[in-house]
């Protein structure tokens, strides 16, 4: 019915790449006033990274923005949002200390006479905020609500400013059921006054209630936009995953080794309920969506966050670590999912990198190249993961992600873990060094190392892991053997039972 | 796993180019040949000598200094350590002699309690260290203030003072050495060994790059944080020891010195917020503030231009640190 209208927001030809990653390209698609434009992908496909664009945030390097079919762009977030553009980001942006009131308005405080216009301040967060039928207090502080609080601040303050095209990245994600029908409501009052609503989302039932077109995005490249009455959720499914990645993956190998770690009952603050194996010679992926526990499962097992509730045997003996050291001590190796802010001293080199574990337990006084710190045992173990780099004393951040998490592999191997667990072995790394990650994990499990994968990369998970354990809200909901569909993972992600797969399921719960 | 890699060869040769010359070096050889142009004097060895000699205790200041910056942490509380350690000599010994070897044990006595408290309050207190160390600051003078009833009394024997006056006398090749010198060269000597010769020192290194990257991989975060402040203030001790030889008794002996020992760290390239620094470019760095401020002197410029030199030196220095970040050199 709003097909006459001439587009409110059109992206064309998009592009955006990091180094090491190409996020984005030749992207484009278009939302009308009035339109809901659902934009679905993988965790990873570059819809993040399309909206910070739209927002200001990014900068593209090729393509265009128009708004109402003039060429538009924009160099920071508030031209963005003078154009017109209110978005709800996926995390959240509020100061904790300031009012909801002085939240909702910020950047756009009413004034009189130059002075902060405290009483049209609050009136106005009050309209925004009924409209949204919410109850919240707009003196209340902003840090002492609650998540979903936090999140409908959020969508009153992106409505604060009237935009005419309104993009939601996620706005579900900490909504429970109830509030999350309120928002879907309030979508559709904006779509009757005509605003433009890109809606970001990977909740299936979400975009089949709401949007008139989805388009889905798959490793930075569109793979379609069609109206959403023809695009029944397993076929939106099967076009968020699917693709020909088989020889990619390395053979699986058939070793059968003892059980090595076994957790029961596991749980802490933010997953609960965990029981898990990992036998020796065997890779053990977890799937689940951004969010789902998966890191904090990691980091439970580790030591770096440890479980409060339940038990751990490794190796048949009790294991209980109350820290990172204690995990490594016991056998334990961690390659944290954000490499930068957690697994490298970027300013140091290679090699001291490559040292690091070994030096956290070496003697204070002894020679930083002592023994196995030595750098022609350090060069070899570099080469050997085939580490490319001009000079093994260069600084690390030169290098390029894959190179960089080779160097964390090897400061693993030095120790010669018994368990060693990877979240997000391949976030940020280009395809070639993929396939070479994916060939270390399969060897080290092929020589009886048991491999704990976390990782939000469904064909990945699917096609390096023997089995996949799925995380649903802190919680392990099913497990997929080996073979298993992207589908029937998904499935379980999305907290969507077995119902997505037309075939039925190999999953249990 | 023959694939061809993004190459960065480029970027490295750049690199390669500046990360072997020392900036502290540099700067040292141009402002002492300025210096030396104004008067010839301090290129005879005993002016160089001299020269060396009242810039020791800065340099051992900042060779302890750098091992908290390189945590990436500061360590304010230096200077008033100094006073503490000079007030404290005269109270201990009271003019007697044979007091001097107790009181120098009592005054590392104090300043491994000074850098403990610093260290525990920055690693266990999670204080950010500008504010642990400023607090200690703080309350170290007040010690020092109650202790000598806030105003300097008694004498420092002279075997005390030697350690800053003392000098031998018809040495070969440079004539005279004083005492301060080997003691500048000795703790130049442990610094090195400790961050550079040790494992220890490349666990500062990381824990100052990256301190959740350090703790991952199994470093102890705290205990590293914590004998970096140590050190600090041991360092900080043996210069209140130098320093006392040097002038008499007052309560202002360190005032000013913790930012003097920050700036030789950062003109020698020890880069603020951790993970970057060496003993020799420290070293070279207290120098070049020395110099700096001898050549103020023979300038005929007023002492508190010295304050203001320093300032803009800091921030000089820290903002051509960010851009050579920012530029990835």
């Amino acid at each position: 019915m709003t097909s006459v209208l001439s587009p409110a927001l059109e992206m064309i030809g998009i592009s955006k790449s990091f180094p090491g990653v190409r996020a984005l390209e030749d992207v484009s698609f278009e939302c009308r006033p009035g339109e809901v434009h659902a934009i679905c992908g993988e965790n990873g496909a570059g819809k993040s990274t399309l909206m910070k664009i739209l927002g200001g945030i990014y900068r593209p390097d090729g393509g265009e923005i128009r708004i109402k079919g003039q060429p538009a762009s924009f160099a920071h977030p508030v031209e963005a949002r003078r154009a017109g553009i209110g978005i709800i980001h996926q995390e959240l942006s509020l100061l904790p200390d300031r009012s909801v009131a002085e939240n909702i308005v910020l950047g756009a405080e009413p004034t009189r006479r130059g002075v902060l216009d405290r009483t049209a301040m609050r009136a106005g967060a009050r309209e925004i905020l009924a409209r949204l039928q919410s109850s919240i207090e707009v003196d209340a502080r902003a840090g002492d609500l609650s998540l979903a609080e936090q999140q409908m601040v959020e969508i009153a303050k992106a409505l604060a400013s009237k935009p005419s095209i309104l993009v939601m990245d996620e706005p579900t994600a900490a909504l429970d059921d109830s509030e999350a029908s309120r928002l879907l409501d309030l979508v559709r009052r904006l779509r009757r006054d005509s605003v433009a609503v890109v809606y970001v989302s990977h909740r299936m039932p979400e975009i089949a209630a709401i949007s008139d077109r989805v388009t889905v995005l798959k490793d930075g490249r569109k793979v379609l936009t069609d109206r959403t009455e023809a695009m029944p959720t397993g076929r939106l499914v099967r076009c968020m995953v699917g693709r020909d990645l088989e020889e990619f993956f390395p053979p699986r190998g058939a070793a059968d080794g003892g059980v090595l770690l076994q957790v029961n009952e596991g749980g802490n603050a933010t997953i609960s309920d965990i029981n898990l194996t990992v036998r020796r010679g065997e890779v053990v992926g977890v799937a689940g969506l951004e969010g789902a526990g998966k890191s904090a499962l990691a980091r439970a097992i580790f030591g770096d966050r440890p479980f409060t509730r339940g038990t751990m045997q490794l190796n048949g003996q009790p294991f209980a670590p109350r820290s990172s050291r204690d995990g490594i001590r016991a056998g334990v190796g961690f390659l944290p999912d954000d490499r930068k802010r957690e697994g490298l001293a970027l300013g140091q080199s290679l090699r001291d990198n490559a040292a690091l574990t070994l030096r956290a337990f070496a003697r204070a006084l002894a020679l930083p190249s002592a023994g196995a710190m030595g750098n022609l045992t350090l060069d070899q173990r570099l080469r050997a993961l085939d580490v490319r780099a001009a000079r093994f004393d260069d600084p690390i951040r030169l290098l390029s992600g894959g190179n960089q998490q080779k160097v964390i592999i090897a400061r693993w191997l030095a120790r010669d873990p018994q368990l060693l667990i990877f979240a997000e072995p391949t976030r940020g790394i280009d395809v070639a060094a993929k396939a070479a990650i994916y060939a270390i994990i399969r060897d080290l499990a092929n020589r009886g190392r048991g491999i704990l994968m976390i990782s939000s990369d469904l064909p990945e998970v699917v096609g390096v892991s023997d089995r996949v354990v799925v995380m649903h809200e802190g919680r392990i909901v099913g497990e997929c053997p080996s073979g298993a569909s992207e589908e029937d993972v998904m499935a379980l992600a999305v907290g969507h039972g077995g119902s997505v797969a037309e075939p039925a399921s190999a999953c249990g719960s | 796993m023959t694939i061809a890699l993004p190459d960065t060869a480029l970027h490295r040769r750049a690199g390669s180019l500046t990360r072997h010359i020392n900036s502290g070096v540099v700067i040292f050889l141009v402002l002492f040949a300025a210096v030396a142009l104004k008067q010839p004097s301090y290129i005879e060895p005993a002016g160089f000598m001299n020269f060396l000699r009242r810039a020791a205790p800065l340099g051992v200041l900042a060779a302890g200094q750098v091992f908290v910056l390189v945590s990436g942490g500061f360590d304010l509380s230096v200077g008033s350590l100094i006073t503490l350690s000079v007030l404290g000599a005269s109270m201990i010994t009271g003019g007697d002699p044979s007091l001097t070897g107790a009181a120098i044990a009592a005054l590392y006595g104090i300043g491994v309690a000074v850098g403990l408290i610093n260290g525990i309050a920055v690693a266990f207190l999670k204080v950010p260290s500008i504010i642990a160390t400023l607090g200690t600051l703080l309350s170290v003078n007040g010690v020092a203030m109650m202790w000598s009833g806030g105003s300097p009394r008694g004498y420092l024997p002279d075997n005390f003072r030697a350690f800053g006056r003392f000098v031998f006398r018809d040495v070969p090749l440079v004539g005279q050495l004083p005492l301060s010198v080997i003691v500048l060269a000795i703790v130049a000597v442990l610094a090195w060994w400790g961050l550079h010769g040790t494992v220890f020192g490349r666990r500062v290194f990381a824990v100052g790059d990256n301190p959740r990257a350090a703790e991952l991989a199994g470093i102890r975060v705290d205990l590293t944080r914590i004998s970096a402040f140590v050190i600090s203030a041991l360092s900080a001790v043996t210069a209140g020891i130098m320093l006392g030889g040097f002038g008499g008794v007052s309560t202002d002996v360190g005032q000013g010195l913790e930012l003097q020992a920050i700036a030789a760290c950062v003109i020698g390239g020890a880069q603020l917020m951790g993970g970057r620094g060496s003993i020799t470019g420290v070293v070279f760095g207290a120098l070049s503030l020395f110099a700096l401020f001898t050549l103020l002197n023979l300038l005929g410029l007023p002492q508190a231009l010295r304050d203001t030199a320093q300032g803009l030196i800091l921030i000089s220095a820290v903002a051509s640190g960010a851009y050579r970040q920012r530029t990835g050199g």
